[in-house]
């Protein structure tokens, strides 16, 4: 193939005829080939590289001299299946260049079956295409050059096969009938300018000498056919994207490989609970039981049974049992001797124990200082002694590089140094700046090694990955700098022969010189082709094709009530004063028996009264409070509290609001009267309304005595200002859980220049800050629970020994609350579910047996019908609750 | 036939609805699809134990509880014990009864919670335990003091006596056990059985609570709202209530030194109060001659009666019983509506003092303790029919007895899940706004930290390192440190606030002068 293109490069057009060619080659696949070939293509991609390359040259020749342009497939075309060379092979070969191939043509009936194996790797890869041609066009330029070249190679391969020149016999001949064109020329035989690219050879040329032949139509046929279909080869796809495709391939595959086990996963994840080994019998679980299955199957295992359950043996050793418990027996002394043996053992390891633990325990840095040094001093001797603790030792200190390089601990990084370094190091005095440099010296030391071997790697690197991409002419030049010094090298390079041992042997030698020349000559010739090169230098780089076929897997308003009523808690009258006398037991009983029910039959008069006092009273605060505070800040707040009262109270308020506070008073005191009055009336009641009273007419009066007439007139009017006191606890908690802002106050002097400047009153902004904080207690006021229940106080306090009954936030999967709340809604314990119900509310996620070996998932086939019917199944659930939730909310509506 | 299977049908449903406790999650806008399987999955089960308890309910609980049903133009209320005890069995018969005791005074009762036993303690020291079943007199004893409440603790063994100066606790044998010194001369007695707490309100208007378990005192409150004989438990949540002179109700829980919730019912004092089981009604009776219900959920008044009642009690199907003076009248409410008619009226024989009233659990009998001992009378349809083993058990054998105690013991529940609304447990507590912390308590948490800081021992170094200097220079340290995050913040409100007064005037400008404002350059 390689001598193909070289020589379509030397003609400079492209010929119909090569086109076809490269088609031919293009064709992916063997179409028809010669036996020995179609071997080696099936082993195609491992062949070793050597071989490989081996048969790359030899391929096209044979194509080219063979009778069937078809044949020539063979010529596997560069691009494509010309597997990635193995790195550790290329390194191998470093030494000895890409540019080391040379030319060789095989004679058409070279049969390579003697293709040197394995072993011999001495050819170079092809990576530098382009050098190929150049080289080999130099190469057929004289027909003695040629022979020279074909002699050179049987030589090589000879020597590297071992093999007698006999085997590459054949193929010389052929070379020579060749060469001297001693046969007229047909297409067996192109003459020489053909050879050389003077002309051209089409594919017409070649089908004339048939025609008439049989079979000839049809290759013809088939040859136009082609012709019309030919089309120019693209450029492969770069590599990277070429390995996308392929992983993509390869994922695909993978994904759909992985597919097949979704439906056992589905449904392991969708089981509420998973079972392992359920019908596992465990069998015998004892040592005992599973000893008891023994039987001897072996002959020997046999003999020993029959000797064991011998009835004389065990009869035997039943009646030498006594004796052997006798034998057990040991003399008083020697145990005492046993004894003595273990305290005394006893004793030592306390006392070590005792002595380590003092050690332990000793501060000293001198001492530390001391035993560290001993330690290295014995290690050191080891060391001599011991190749293995050398080694040990060895790893350690591998170990310690790793870690410098990692953590660069002596590389000045450490909070000291830094300090050290920013003060500057003259600054410092002589014992730093050495502990400096020991540092420095330090890390040299670990990293030193490193260094080394870094060189050497990312030479190798360098090296290979210029192959990869020689597209930039400078380092194409720098590469053909350096394969040049290498070349030189090898040709200055005398290796000595070595003297003795199997290489000193005279074949070897022969061998070896023969090798040395021949790597010589390569050498010249690269020598020369490198020159040229670097004339020219704008080779055409055609990148080492790999294509390689691996896998990689690789509320609102302003109108507020109550909120600012300030009812001055002068006289707080304790309910407690009730009863603060009536403590003894005798007192309760009496006071027990009174029967007050039917005295307030004029309930609301009396209601009325003491609210009609109150609010008087309120409103009298009231007044007094907006002559008190000139200030506008309290204005609105008088404002507020004239509207705000409770209905009952407005109603009365309307007249009353206007009258004046003597006017008030007055009326205040005829109530008073009234009230008194209804006291008097109350006494007598109370007697008489017990023989009313349906119920009570049954209690004998007479058995008791009656209370106290004192006792009596307070129970009489024990719920009197009841409703207020009431009032004054709710708004007193309120004013405790949503306290009232303080008033703003200023201090005199603070914002004022002179007497000229003096503002009005308070700055806005704390007015305003006074009335937002006031706006928002008023509306946390409006969120109380209590907020619409004037009877009811809701303490808002929070329970912080409650709180760990509650979660802070929603555990995860949940997303809202309501969900969670009410799949938490159902108790699942035993009291409050039946028993059949319990088991499967609180079985685990995972039932497994003990002692029970799980084994891998296995797969099982899903069937199609099972498949369906399973969503099926899990849609018609879902649409019998729907369907039942449904008819549920309709029966709610119908009912 | 056929509209009775459906009828059958709906019953069931209910039944099936009841035990479902609420409606299932509507998972159709879920889009986690694993949470939705196992919500599926769960909800799946739920309807399966709901259906199964239904059924059973259905079929393994047969009793029905009966009621009277008046014919024509008869009245319940005009039904005598004397007429259904010739209606009743002999076994039934045999809990219609009056013990006179006349001399040592008023007595109080308390039944076990499984109603097998009855403890009987008259004012003047005089103590019984009677077996109603055998109506055996366990054992009498007298403690020769005051003897103002008894209480049944978790079973019949242990019952706990408020006495002239403190509270102790008896046990069947009628030996002292404990003597409750903390609680003082206390009034009345309550025990609330999950929480295994003996509450006492004493004469001083203390409220108590201590745990019986392990004598712990849980929670001391002072009311401050006087001397009251007023307490009840709600059974639903273990909130105590207590009713006031002062006309109001307070409800305590042990965790919290003010009342969960105040509120008046009446204008007068309290002279009782009683819970329904279910614990959302609440029936109070005030000096002036009122019977009011209140439901506890709106804490509303459903319903005001006419009437005094020295005792309230609550039956197991929600039957009211009130008692004043020698009378006492049964209120019911079978339609459901919670609009409590009379049901049955009784009267003791002239000059008893009906002390206290309390049904019998799972018997339909009333206890009466009054001033001349105490009398049973048969309240048809008070009690429930039909008995959980794993609640109580009437029938119940030392056995069971000593197993039930020691799982009683195990589902004890700590004081802090009484609330007002026990749901709460176990749902998302909604988030609270945290008002930011005043000036004060900044600095009282500095100071707290400081203190810390200040406290904190040093390890004992090596000998250079553990000078004074060095070490007040440490602690200096810390100080600092511990003082770093509170002046930090200080600094940051300073600036916040100082960049808000900045910003504000531009805003706060007059509409037709905000053209003027210099622009920002953007």
């Amino acid at each position: 193939m390689a001598v193909k293109k070289r020589k379509e490069r030397a003609v400079g057009g492209e010929s119909g005829n090569s086109k076809k060619f490269k088609k031919y080659s293009n064709s992916k696949g063997p179409m028809k080939k010669n036996k020995n070939d179609k071997r080696k293509k099936g082993k195609g991609p491992r062949l070793p590289s050597a071989l490989r390359t081996e048969l790359d040259r030899l391929d096209p020749k044979i194509a080219s001299d063979s009778d069937d342009g078809i044949d020539l497939d063979v010529g596997n075309d560069v691009y494509e299946y010309e597997e990635e060379v193995p790195q550790e092979e290329s390194r191998k070969n470093r030494r000895f260049d890409p540019v080391e191939n040379y030319e060789y043509e095989l004679p058409e009936d070279f049969e390579d079956e003697n293709v040197p194996s394995d072993d011999d790797d001495d050819d170079g890869d092809f990576g530098v295409g382009g050098n190929k041609g150049s080289l080999n066009d130099d190469v057929d330029a004289s027909d003695g050059d040629e022979e020279e070249d074909d002699e050179r190679h049987l030589r090589m391969l000879q020597g590297v096969t071992g093999m007698s020149t006999d085997a590459f016999g054949g193929k010389k001949k052929r070379n020579s009938v060749v060469i001297s064109e001693a046969h007229p020329e047909s297409e067996y035989n192109p003459t020489r300018d053909v050879l050389e690219g003077d002309s051209h050879i089409t594919l017409q040329d070649l089908l004339d000498p048939i025609q008439g032949k049989a079979g000839y139509s049809k290759l013809r046929k088939r040859v136009q056919h082609m012709d019309r279909k030919s089309t120019s080869v693209q450029a492969p796809l770069p590599k990277v994207d070429r390995e996308k495709l392929e992983r993509m391939a390869v994922y695909e595959h993978s994904k759909k490989d992985i597919t097949k086990w979704e439906h056992l996963v589905k449904r392991n994840r969708e089981a509420p609970t998973v079972f392992f080994g359920g019908d596992v019998d465990l069998g015998f679980s004892t040592v005992g039981a599973i000893a008891s299955e023994f039987e001897p199957r072996t002959e020997f295992e046999k003999k020993i049974a029959s000797l064991v359950y011998d009835d004389k043996v065990m009869e035997a050793h039943k009646a030498d049992g006594s004796k052997l418990l006798e034998l057990n027996k040991i003399s008083e002394e020697d145990y005492m001797k046993h004894q003595d043996h273990v305290a005394k053992m006893r004793g030592l390891l306390f006392r070590h124990e005792m002595k380590q633990k003092r050690i332990k325990k000793i501060k000293s840095k001198t001492y530390h200082r001391l035993k560290n040094k001993d330690k290295l001093k014995v290690e050191s001797a080891e060391m001599l002694m011991d190749p293995e603790a050398a080694k040990e030792q060895a790893r350690k200190q591998e170990f310690k590089r790793a870690e410098e390089r990692m953590t660069l601990k002596h590389k000045n990084k450490s909070k000291w140094a830094r300090r050290i370094l920013e003060r500057g190091l003259n600054a410092q005095d002589e014992g730093t700046r050495a502990a400096m440099a020991e540092q420095l010296h330090q890390h040299a030391l670990l990293t030193r090694k490193i260094n080394t071997v870094k060189d050497s790697s990312s030479s190798s690197d360098s090296s290979s990955d210029d192959d990869d991409e020689v597209s930039n002419e400078d380092r194409a030049s720098e590469l053909l700098e350096k394969a040049k010094e290498k070349t030189l090298k090898v040709l200055e390079d005398d290796e000595e022969l070595p003297n003795s041992g199997v290489l000193s042997l005279p074949f070897m030698v022969r061998g070896m010189k023969k090798r040395k020349e021949e790597a010589i000559e390569e050498a010249k010739l690269a020598l020369q082709e490198y020159e040229q090169l670097e004339g020219t230098n704008d080779a055409e780089n055609s990148k080492p094709a790999t294509a390689s076929g691996r896998r990689v897997f690789g509320r609102a308003n302003n109108e507020v009530p109550d909120s600012n009523k300030k009812t001055k808690t002068d006289n707080k009258m304790k309910m407690d004063n009730y009863y603060g006398n009536s403590d003894s037991e005798d007192d309760l009983k009496a006071k027990e028996n009174v029967n007050i029910e039917g005295g307030k039959r004029n309930d609301v008069e009396k209601d009325v009264g003491p609210n009609y006092d109150r609010k008087e009273a309120a409103d009298v605060s009231i007044f007094k409070n907006f002559d008190d505070n000139g200030d506008p800040g309290s204005k609105t707040t008088y404002e507020v509290a004239i509207f705000a009262s409770d209905s009952r109270r407005k109603m009365k308020s309307e007249n009353g609001i206007d009258k004046n506070a003597k006017k008030l008073q007055q009326v205040k005191e005829a109530i008073v009267h009234d009230k008194d009055m209804e006291e008097g009336e109350e006494d007598s009641d109370s007697e008489s309304k017990q023989m009313v009273d349906g119920i009570l007419s049954s209690a004998p009066k007479e058995s008791y005595e009656l209370p106290s007439q004192s006792e009596l007139i307070r129970h009489a009017f024990a719920g009197d200002y009841v409703e207020e006191e009431f009032e004054k606890d709710k708004q007193e908690i309120l004013n405790e859980e949503n306290p009232e802002p303080d008033k703003p106050v200023l201090l005199p002097g603070w914002g004022q220049w002179t007497h000229v400047q003096q503002k009005k009153g308070l700055p806005w902004w704390m007015l305003k800050e006074h009335e937002d904080s006031k706006r928002k207690r008023e509306e946390s006021l409006k969120k109380r629970k209590d907020a619409q229940l004037k009877h009811v106080i809701i303490s808002e306090k929070v329970d912080k020994k409650a709180e760990k009954l509650q979660t802070k936030s929603l555990p995860y999967p949940f997303t809202s609350k309501e969900l969670f709340e009410q799949s938490m809604r159902m108790p699942i314990g035993s009291e409050s579910n039946p028993e059949t119900a319990i088991r499967s509310l609180n079985r685990p996620e995972v039932v497994k047996k003990p002692g029970v070996i799980i084994k891998p998932i296995k797969f099982v086939e899903m069937h199609h019908h099972e498949k369906s019917e399973d969503n099926k199944r899990s849609g018609q659930k879902q649409k019998k609750n729907k369907s039942k939730g449904a008819s549920g909310k309709n029966k709610k509506q119908s009912n | 036939m056929g509209a009775k299977k459906e009828n059958n049908g709906d019953d069931m449903d209910e039944k099936v609805k009841k035990y479902l406790r609420g409606e299932a999650a509507n998972l159709e806008g879920l889009k986690d699809k694993k949470l939705k399987g196992q919500l599926a999955v769960r909800e799946d089960l739920y309807g399966k134990s709901a259906k199964t308890a239904a059924k059973i309910e259905k079929w393994l609980l047969p009793s029905e509880g009966g009621y009277l049903e008046a014919e024509g133009i008869e009245k319940t209320w005009r039904i005598k014990q004397e007429s259904i005890a010739r209606e009743i069995d002999i076994s039934s018969s045999k809990n219609q009864y009056d013990i006179v005791l006349p001399e040592l005074g008023p007595y109080t009762l308390d039944f076990t919670s499984n109603g097998r036993y009855m403890a009987a303690a008259g004012r003047k020291g005089h103590l019984a335990i009677v077996d109603m079943k055998t109506l055996n007199l366990i054992k009498e004893i007298q403690v020769k003091e005051t003897v103002r409440d008894v209480v049944y603790l978790h079973n019949e063994l242990f019952f706990a006596v408020a006495q002239k100066k403190y509270p102790y606790i008896y046990n069947r044998g009628g030996t002292e056990l404990h003597c409750l010194k903390e609680h003082g001369a206390v009034l009345r007695l309550q025990f609330l059985k999950n929480h295994f707490l003996l509450a006492s309100i004493n004469k001083f208007g203390q409220l108590h609570y201590q745990d019986v378990t392990m004598g712990e005192m849980v929670g001391n409150f002072r009311t401050g709202l006087g001397r009251t004989d007023v307490m009840q438990v709600n059974p639903f949540n273990g909130v105590v209530a207590l009713g006031h002179s002062s006309g109001t109700v307070t409800m305590w829980k042990p965790t919290s030194s003010v009342p969960l919730v105040k509120m008046l019912c009446h204008p007068g004092p309290v002279s009782s109060l009683a819970f329904h089981p279910n614990g959302h009604l609440m029936a109070t009776s005030g000096k002036e001659n009122k019977i009011k219900i209140w439901d506890l959920r709106k804490f509303e008044v459903i319903q005001t009666m006419p009437g005094h009642a020295k005792t309230l009690n609550f039956s197991q199907k929600g039957l009211l019983a009130a008692g004043t003076g020698s009378f006492i009248k049964i209120l019911a409410d079978f339609s459901g509506s919670q609009n409590y008619n009379s049901y049955m009226t009784h009267s003791m024989a002239k000059g008893y003092q009906v002390g206290k009233v309390l049904f019998r659990p799972y018997e339909d009998v009333l206890g009466i303790g009054h001033s001349m001992g105490w009398s049973s009378i048969l309240i048809p349809g008070s009690g429930e029919p039909n008995f959980d083993s794993w609640v109580a058990n009437p029938f119940e054998t030392s056995k069971q007895r000593r197993e039930k105690e020691v799982h009683s013991l195990l589902d004890k529940l700590p004081p802090e899940t009484i609330m007002l609304d026990p749901t709460k447990v176990g749902t998302v507590r909604a988030p609270q706004k945290k008002e930011k912390p005043t000036k004060k308590e900044i600095e009282a948490e500095m100071e707290a930290a400081i203190e810390t800081a200040k406290d904190t021992d040093f390890k004992k170094k090596t000998k250079g390192r553990n000078k004074p200097s060095k070490r007040a220079k440490k602690r200096q340290e810390m100080i600092e440190r511990a003082k770093k995050p509170f002046l930090e913040q200080q600094i940051q409100e300073h600036e916040r606030s100082r960049k808000k007064q900045k910003t504000n005037p531009e805003t706060e400008m007059p509409k037709s002068l905000q053209r003027f404002v210099r622009q920002k350059a953007a």
